[in-house]
């Protein structure tokens, strides 16, 4: 308490002389003591332990006080601060961009052991930094600390010079595969184009993490000549999350093309460049990029001899990113021969036709419709039910209405008229009706939260939903 | 239709449609830039407000003259200033005249009004920015009634300048009008550095820096310090 009112009264003094020397002269003196004494003023406030009056001379050190004299005496106080005064000193003079900054920069980075202040010293180097540093910023990005790692990667996206792109790529060739996928990343941040080739050689590194940075630098900024390049990688990627990324990547490229046909035509070219045994495994990426060209193909395969590559090809359908491999699917479970060649069909039919794409929402209750009247089992019976709530209509409502009243459907009927009644602009104008089919809903669900929520939007409230775990 | 529009004014009240009285609407945007029109319908405005007319009319009335109002308006509004009723409408109109005259009715109303028109009055003295009003003003800083001596803080910070400050500087302010008074003084202060005299600014933002001040105010204060030496430097 005792510190504190002396520190303030000692910086409270030295603006009162400072500025009374300052001004009272003010007409006298020339420019350079007017702004010394203003530089004090804020270097004084600078550790001033109060936040605030800490943040209006940071204010000042962001914006005013022009010239590397200045900058230079505001960095000087690098020194002298406690951690979070150093935090933000650092933002400020890299918003002030002034390079003369950089060596107390460099020699707080050199010294300091806290965590939170070398974050900062380290982002303060995207905006303050030479070329030279390229190295200092490099090594951050394998520091123990998130924070380093994600203040180095952030600095290295922003650092201005003509010969960044250039090092960064020649860093990629000795780097340990942590730090290379982070540099992949930065490059594609940083729409390094000239960089594609090196990208697409690194989709096959030996090493997960690498391959999946690439793969995604090539989805951010690759071009349509890349995409037979990339096939290799989608092939090695493991099969799994990492194999679907890659294919969503080489997706993302063949979406550059805009013509359907083009499009297609690409992919089919760099997929006969692969080894005819390997071929079949590219079929789910097919499937991915989707257009009317590749629908029968994929079909005539889906339909053919062999259950391996039949099977290969029904994920490939359900995979497609419209709806107008919609009949297609059906007809193939219709007409299989093989329960779980009609399972797949058929939960790959209803996946489809619940895609919320260009189509109108009655038309994706049209197909929840078509899926009901073919439905064979109480599993595929409950799949439509659930699916139906991706169609935002009232007629929606109606159509799941009655299975309240068929106790193997009814928890999944609660679920779905929750989640239409989640929309205000299907509820709303059929507030009558939602209410009492919500009634039904309270009486008879089992999860409390789906009972919560019928009450919340009966009261016309809202409720949020909880954000998704990250995996 | 305005002759029409004058004879409605006569019944118009709360409630009656606004249709009737519209072309004095109209008048007052058509007789823009036109001297006379103006003057003739500044006087028909002006007789209307003297003879019988309900308070929704007169309101009405009010606000036409706040847009149109000369110094031939100022006596008839000016002669409403201490009643209960009215004196809020014709500040309406008086503050917004730029005769200086209705400058000159609010001054000579302030010492004969009390209580909340006092207060009113100050308010519309202060929203004219009225430098010749501060001698008065700055005699109520002192008032026994400490929402008069705090709306006549509130009135200098609002006129702002050099002699608003000093006059605020010297003030006595009771302990609930001082926060007001600290409120004018870095209104003043800003003020005076938009209009680019740092240094009288500085002089007060250096009064309001010591320890004996609240820790926004000495906040406020340094802020300030350091916009004028960033002027300055």
């Amino acid at each position: 308490m005792l510190r504190k009112m002396i520190d303030r009264w000692m910086v409270v003094g030295v603006l009162l002389a400072l500025s009374a020397a300052t001004l009272s002269h003010a007409k006298l003196l020339a420019a350079e003591p007017q702004q010394d004494d203003f530089v004090q003023m804020i270097v004084q406030l600078i550790a001033n332990p109060d936040q605030d009056f800490r943040a209006a001379a940071l204010e000042q050190v962001r914006s005013a006080a022009a010239g590397a004299e200045a900058t230079k005496r505001f960095a000087a106080q690098l020194t002298r601060l406690d951690a979070p005064g150093l935090v933000a000193l650092l933002s400020a003079l890299a918003d002030r961009g002034d390079v003369a900054a950089r060596p107390a920069v460099l020699n707080l980075l050199a010294s300091s052991r806290d965590e939170s202040v070398r974050a900062a010293a380290i982002a303060a180097l995207g905006k303050l930094g030479q070329p030279e540093d390229l190295p200092l910023l490099v090594k951050a990005l394998s520091a123990k600390s998130t924070a380093e790692r994600a203040a180095a990667r952030a600095s290295l996206t922003q650092i201005r010079g003509e010969t960044i792109t250039q090092s960064l790529a020649a860093e990629l060739k000795s780097a340990s595969p942590d730090v290379k996928a982070a540099l992949i990343e930065v490059l594609a941040t940083r729409r390094a184009t000239e960089e594609l080739p090196t990208f697409v050689a690194a989709t096959v590194d030996d090493n997960a993490q690498v391959r999946g940075a690439a793969m995604a630098a090539l989805g951010q900024i690759g071009q349509p000549g890349q995409i037979a390049a990339m096939l290799p990688g989608v092939l090695k990627a493991k099969k799994g999350a990492e194999r679907d990324a890659a294919e969503k990547n080489v997706a993302l490229v063949c979406a550059r093309i805009a013509n359907e046909n083009e499009r297609a035509e690409a992919l089919i070219q760099a997929v006969d460049a692969i080894d005819p045994a390997q071929r079949d495994e590219l079929l789910s990426l097919v499937g991915r990029v989707g257009g009317k060209k590749l629908i029968n193909f994929v079909a005539s395969i889906a339909t053919g001899e062999d259950a391996a590559r039949r099977k290969l090809a029904i994920d490939a359908l359900s995979k497609w990113p419209d709806a107008s491999v919609a009949d297609k699917l059906l007809e193939i479970a219709e007409k299989a021969h093989y329960p779980e060649e009609r399972t797949q069909a058929f939960q790959g039919y209803v996946k489809i036709a619940a895609t919320r794409d260009k189509r109108s929402d009655r038309q994706r209750l049209d197909r929840m419709k078509q899926a009901m009247t073919v439905a064979r089992t109480p599993e595929e019976r409950s799949l439509v039910i659930n699916r139906a709530r991706t169609a935002y209509d009232v007629e929606t409502l109606r159509f799941v209405l009655p299975y309240l009243d068929q106790p193997q459907f009814a928890q999944v009927a609660c679920e779905t008229i929750v989640e239409l009644a989640h929309h205000r602009e299907v509820r709303d104008p059929n507030k009558a009706e939602f209410d009492k089919a919500l009634d039904k809903v309270i009486q008879i669900a089992k999860n409390p939260v789906l009972v919560d929520r019928a009450n919340r939007y009966k009261r016309g409230e809202t409720w949020e939903r909880p954000a998704k775990r990250a995996s | 239709m305005l002759d029409e529009a004058f004879e409605a004014l006569k019944k118009f009240d709360w409630g009656t449609d606004v249709a009737a009285v519209a072309p004095i609407d109209d008048a007052v945007a058509a007789t823009h830039g036109q001297a006379d029109a103006r003057r003739d319908l500044e006087q028909r405005l002006v007789a209307a407000l003297g003879g019988k007319l309900s308070r929704d009319a007169q309101d009405y009335v009010c606000r036409k003259l706040a847009i149109i109002g000369t110094a031939a308006a100022v006596p008839a509004l000016a002669s409403r200033l201490g009643a209960p009723h009215h004196s809020h409408m014709a500040r309406f109109a008086l503050e917004r005249m730029p005769a200086p005259e209705a400058a000159q009715a609010l001054r000579d109303a302030l010492p004969k009004v009390t209580g909340d028109l006092k207060i009113g009055v100050l308010s519309s003295i202060g929203a004219r920015r009225d430098k010749a009003a501060i001698a008065a003003v700055s005699g109520l800083l002192s008032d026994n009634d400490p929402s008069i001596a705090t709306a006549a803080a509130h009135a200098l910070g609002a006129i702002g300048g050099a002699k608003s400050a000093q006059a605020l500087a010297a003030a006595r302010p009771s302990k609930s009008s001082k926060p007001a008074v600290i409120d004018a003084q870095l209104a003043c202060a800003e003020s005076l550095l938009a209009e680019k005299n740092e240094a009288e600014a500085m002089k007060i933002y250096q009064s309001l820096a010591g320890d004996h001040q609240g820790r926004l105010v000495r906040l406020a204060a340094t802020r300030g310090m350091l916009a004028c030496a960033s002027k300055q430097g």
